[in-house]
C-alpha cells in the first residue's frame, strides 16, 4: 500500500514539473491483487464466519446465564424462593434477556445468508451453471423464511413463530390503534370540511340556475381551505399528543417516585415484586395447595402498590375453577373440597377488583372484566349457602346495577376479625370511588357500616375506623389516614380542621 | 353536619347518621355522650317523620341492652314499632327504662310518642300498663311532626283508652291527639265517646277543657296552608279541609252534648222558687247527671 502511494506521489510531481524524473516518467501502478469479487466474497465469508462464531460465543454465554437463572441459589419457604425466582425474572425482562437470546438466531440467519450470496457470487465467476443451483437453494431459503415470517404475523396459532412475526403484529396493531384514532377523525373534518360545503354548495347554486359568484368562490376557497388544515391539524395532534402526555406522566411519576425516600421505595419495590410473584404462581401451579398458600398470602396484603391488573383475572380464574354455576338457576355451587380455596379467591378478587376501582376507574382492564364477569354470573346469580357469600355479594355489586344489589343482606355476615379487617378496609375505597362518582355511597356499604358497629363484642378497632370512615365520606368529609397499611387512626377533615375519627 | 341546620341535607343524609347510632350507643356507654346528643340534634333538626334508617330496627335490641335509659327513651320514638323487629323484649325495655328515667320535658314527649305508636300495635297494647298510660296525662307538647299522634288516633287505640275508664286519662288523651298538624283516622268514633262519655253535668269542666282546645285548633286552621307548612311541610290541602271539617264536627257534638244538660235544668230553674235555687246548685255539684238532679229534688 505505502508503494502505490509513493508511486502515485510520483505521478503527482511529475505532472507538475515533468523535469524531475528525467526520462523516467513514472507510471500508475496496477493492481496486482486478487480480482474485487474474490475480495467481496471474501468480505462476505469472512462476515457470516465472524457472525457465526459471535452467535456461537453469545449462545454459551446465553447458556450460562440461563444455568444461573435456574440455579436454586436461595433456600427458604415457597414464597422466598418464589420472590427470588420472580426477581430474576424481572431483570431478565429488564435487561431485554428474551431479545439478545433471539438476536442469536437472527445472527446465524445473518450469516447463512451472507454464506449463501458469497458462494453464489463465487461461483458466478467459476461456472454460472453451478452458481444458479446455489442460488436457487439460498432464494429457496430466503422464501421460506419470508413465508413463515408472513404465516406467523397471519396466524397466532401457526406454529412458524419468528422474532420477525412478532414484530410484524407490534407494527400490524401499533398502525391499527393509530389508524383507527385517526380515521374517524378524518372522517369528520371531511364533513366539516368548508371546502366540500363550498363547492357543494357551487354546485347547488348551478344545479338550481343561480348565478354564484365566481369572486365568492375564489375568495372562499382559500379561508375554507385554511379553517380546514387547522382543523385536521387539530385532530391529528391530538391522538398523536396522548401518547406523549402518557409518556410525560410516566416521567413524572418516575421523577416523583425519585423523590421518594429510599425505605418507601424499597417498600414499594418488594411490594410489586411480592405481587408479580403471586401473579406468576396462580397462572403457573396448577397445585391447588399452592394457590391456597399463595392467595393467603395476598389475602394478608393491603398496599398494592405497583400492581398489574392480570391479578385480579388470576384470582378471578381461581375462583370460577372452585365453583360450578346453575344454567337453570343461576345457583353458584363450590366444587367440594374447593371451599377454602374458593373463599380466599374471593375475598382477594374483591380486596384487587376494588382497588383498582379506586387507582384507574377507567381502566380498560375493569372494562373486559365486567364483561367477562357478567358473562359467567349474570346479575341474577345466587351466590348463598357458602363462606364466600359476603365477599362475592360484594364483588358482584361492583360489577352489577343498583337495581340488583338491593337483596344483599349483611345480617349473617360473621368473618374472622381479619377477614373483616380486609374486607371494610377494600370498602373504604369503593365508598370512596362510589362518593367520586355519584356523590353518595352505596347503601350497601352503608348497611356493612351500620351491621359492623352494631355487633357485640364490637369489631377490632380498624374496622371501626373504616366504618366510621364510610359514614363520613358519604357525609362529605375528606378521609386520611396515617398511611399505615391499616390504621387505627383516620382523620377527617371538616371544615379544614382534622379531626380524630377514632380513639385508640 | 348537625350544626347546618339544613333539614334537607340531613335528611338526605339519613342512612348515613343512621349508621352512627350503634356507635354512639358506644360512646355513651364510656360516658361520651357527644355523639348521641349530636345525633339526637340532628334528628330533630331534620323534622324528619322517621330520621332513623329502618336497617338500624333489627339492630335495636342490641342496642336497647347497652344504651342507658335515657337513651333507650329518646331514641325509641324514632323506631319502627310497627315493623316486625318489635317484639315483646323490646318493649319491655323499653317499659323498663320509662320507669328510671328523669322526666324532662323531651322525655315525656318521647314516652308519649313512643306510647302511641307501641299502641297502635295489637299485639303489643294489651301490654301497654295504667302506669304507662298515665304518661298521658303530663300533656307534652308534641312536635309538629310527630308519628305517635298519626298512629294513636287509630280507632282501636281509641276504644283501649275508653276501656281505662279513666275520664282524665281520657281527655288528657284527646288534648294531645287533637293538633292543628294532621287529620284523624277515627274522628267518628271519637264523637261517640263524647256522646257517651262525656255527657252529664259533671263533665261540665272536662268539655269545656275540650272545646277550648278544639277553638284553639280550629284558629290555627284558619291562619292558613302556608303557616302550618311552616311547621309540617307534609301537610296537604286537602288534610286542612279534612282537619276543618273533623275538628269543627268534634266542636259541634261537644257543645251539642253541653246544650242538651243545661236545656232540661234551665226549664227547671225557670219554676223553681228563689228558695229552691240554692238546694238545686248544691245537688249539681253533688250528683253527675240531670235525671239524680230530678231524683233528689222530688225526694225533697
Amino acid at each position: 500500500m505505502g508503494e502505490e502511494t509513493a508511486a502515485l506521489l510520483r505521478v503527482l510531481i511529475h505532472k507538475i514539473d515533468n523535469t524531475t524524473f528525467g526520462h523516467n516518467a513514472p507510471t500508475i501502478p496496477q493492481w496486482n491483487g486478487p480480482p474485487h469479487t474474490i475480495v467481496q466474497v471474501q468480505a462476505m465469508l469472512y462476515a457470516s464466519l465472524a457472525a457465526s462464531l459471535l452467535s456461537a460465543f453469545l449462545a454459551m454465554l446465553g447458556k450460562q446465564w440461563l444455568n444461573q437463572y435456574t440455579s436454586t441459589d436461595i433456600r427458604g419457604t415457597a414464597i422466598e424462593r418464589s420472590k427470588n425466582r420472580q426477581r430474576k425474572l424481572d431483570g431478565i425482562v429488564a435487561w431485554y434477556f428474551n431479545y439478545v437470546i433471539e438476536s442469536l438466531s437472527l445472527m446465524l440467519q445473518g450469516a447463512l445468508l451472507l454464506l449463501g450470496c458469497a458462494l453464489t457470487c463465487y461461483l458466478w465467476e467459476i461456472n454460472i451453471t453451478i452458481a444458479f443451483v446455489i442460488l436457487g437453494v439460498t432464494s429457496s431459503g430466503v422464501l421460506f423464511y419470508i413465508f413463515i415470517i408472513a404465516a406467523g404475523a397471519t396466524s397466532e396459532s401457526c406454529p412458524y413463530q419468528t422474532p420477525g412475526s412478532h414484530a410484524i403484529c407490534y407494527l400490524r396493531r401499533v398502525l391499527h390503534s393509530a389508524a383507527s384514532a385517526i380515521a374517524p377523525a378524518f372522517g369528520n373534518a371531511f364533513r366539516r370540511s368548508r371546502i366540500a360545503k363550498t363547492i357543494k354548495w357551487y354546485q347547488w347554486c348551478r344545479s338550481n340556475n343561480a348565478r354564484p359568484s365566481v369572486k365568492t368562490m375564489v375568495l372562499g376557497v382559500p379561508s375554507a381551505f385554511a379553517i380546514d388544515v387547522y382543523h385536521l391539524g387539530r385532530v391529528l395532534i391530538w391522538p398523536l399528543t396522548v401518547p406523549l402526555v402518557s409518556l410525560a406522566c410516566g416521567a413524572a411519576n418516575w421523577l416523583c417516585g425519585a423523590s421518594s425516600t429510599t425505605d418507601q421505595r424499597l417498600d414499594q419495590q418488594t411490594t410489586m415484586l411480592e405481587l408479580r410473584c403471586i401473579s406468576w404462581m396462580l397462572q403457573i401451579s396448577l397445585d391447588k395447595a399452592i394457590h391456597l398458600s399463595t392467595l393467603e398470602h395476598l389475602a394478608t396484603m393491603t398496599v398494592f402498590t405497583g400492581f398489574d391488573p392480570t391479578l385480579i383475572a388470576d384470582c378471578f380464574n381461581t375462583f370460577v375453577s372452585c365453583i360450578r354455576v346453575g344454567v337453570n338457576n343461576h345457583e353458584v355451587v363450590i366444587v367440594q373440597g374447593s371451599e377454602q380455596l374458593a373463599m380466599l379467591s374471593a375475598q382477594c378478587f374483591f380486596n384487587t377488583t376494588s382497588h383498582l376501582l379506586v387507582t384507574d376507574p377507567t381502566s380498560n382492564f375493569l372494562k373486559d372484566m365486567r364483561q367477562r364477569y357478567i358473562k359467567i354470573f349474570p346479575a341474577q346469580v345466587k351466590f348463598h349457602g357458602h363462606q364466600s357469600y359476603h365477599t362475592m355479594q360484594a364483588a358482584h355489586c361492583l360489577f352489577v346495577r343498583r337495581q340488583e344489589r338491593r337483596s344483599f343482606q349483611w345480617s349473617d355476615y360473621k368473618p374472622s376479625a381479619h377477614e373483616h379487617t380486609i374486607v371494610a378496609h377494600s370498602l373504604v375505597k369503593v365508598a370512596q370511588f362510589k362518593y367520586w362518582q355519584q356523590l353518595k355511597v352505596p347503601r350497601l356499604i352503608l348497611r356493612f357500616a351500620l351491621h359492623s358497629l352494631s355487633q357485640d363484642p364490637p369489631p377490632p378497632i380498624s374496622v371501626i375506623a373504616d366504618c366510621l370512615s364510610i359514614i363520613a365520606i358519604d357525609l362529605g368529609c375528606d378521609i386520611s389516614d396515617t398511611g399505615a397499611m391499616v390504621s387505627d387512626e383516620r382523620y377527617v377533615r371538616i371544615w379544614q380542621v382534622n379531626t380524630t375519627l377514632t380513639l385508640n | 353536619m348537625a350544626e347546618a341546620e339544613d333539614c334537607h341535607l340531613l335528611r338526605s343524609k339519613y342512612k348515613a347518621i343512621s349508621a352512627f347510632l350503634p356507635y354512639a350507643v358506644w360512646q355513651a356507654q364510656d360516658g361520651q355522650l357527644g355523639m348521641l346528643g349530636m345525633f339526637f340534634y340532628a334528628i330533630r333538626a331534620s323534622r324528619k317523620l322517621k330520621f332513623i334508617w329502618h336497617r338500624t330496627d333489627q339492630h335495636a335490641s342490641l342496642l336497647f341492652s347497652k344504651a342507658s335509659a335515657h337513651t333507650i327513651v329518646l331514641a325509641s320514638p324514632h323506631f319502627r314499632w310497627h315493623s316486625s323487629f318489635a317484639g315483646e323484649d323490646l318493649f319491655q325495655q323499653w317499659a323498663a327504662a320509662t320507669s328510671v328515667v328523669l322526666c324532662t320535658e323531651e322525655v315525656t314527649w318521647s314516652v308519649v310518642n313512643t306510647l302511641l305508636q307501641v299502641a297502635h300495635q295489637s299485639n303489643l297494647l294489651p301490654r301497654i300498663t295504667i302506669r304507662l298510660w298515665s304518661w298521658l296525662t303530663k300533656w307534652p307538647s308534641l312536635p309538629p311532626i310527630c308519628f305517635g299522634r298519626f298512629l294513636g288516633t287509630f280507632p282501636h287505640v281509641v276504644k283501649a283508652v275508653r276501656g281505662l275508664k279513666d275520664i282524665e286519662l281520657l281527655k288528657s288523651y284527646l288534648l294531645l291527639v287533637w293538633s292543628e298538624w294532621g287529620p284523624l283516622q277515627s274522628s267518628d268514633e271519637m264523637c261517640t265517646l263524647i256522646h257517651e262519655d262525656f255527657d252529664g253535668v259533671g263533665m261540665g269542666h272536662h268539655r269545656r277543657g275540650l272545646i277550648h282546645r278544639l277553638d284553639h285548633i280550629l284558629n290555627q286552621l284558619d291562619q292558613g296552608l302556608v303557616y302550618l307548612q311552616q311547621y309540617n311541610p307534609s301537610l296537604s290541602r286537602y288534610d286542612l279541609h279534612t282537619m276543618e271539617q273533623q275538628y269543627r264536627q268534634l266542636r259541634e257534638v261537644l257543645l251539642d252534648v253541653e246544650r242538651r244538660m243545661y236545656t232540661p235544668m234551665i226549664t227547671l230553674i225557670c219554676i223553681l222558687t228563689p228558695v229552691e235555687i240554692p238546694r238545686i246548685l248544691h245537688s249539681v255539684h253533688q250528683s253527675f247527671s240531670p235525671i239524680s238532679i230530678l231524683v233528689s229534688w222530688q225526694e225533697d
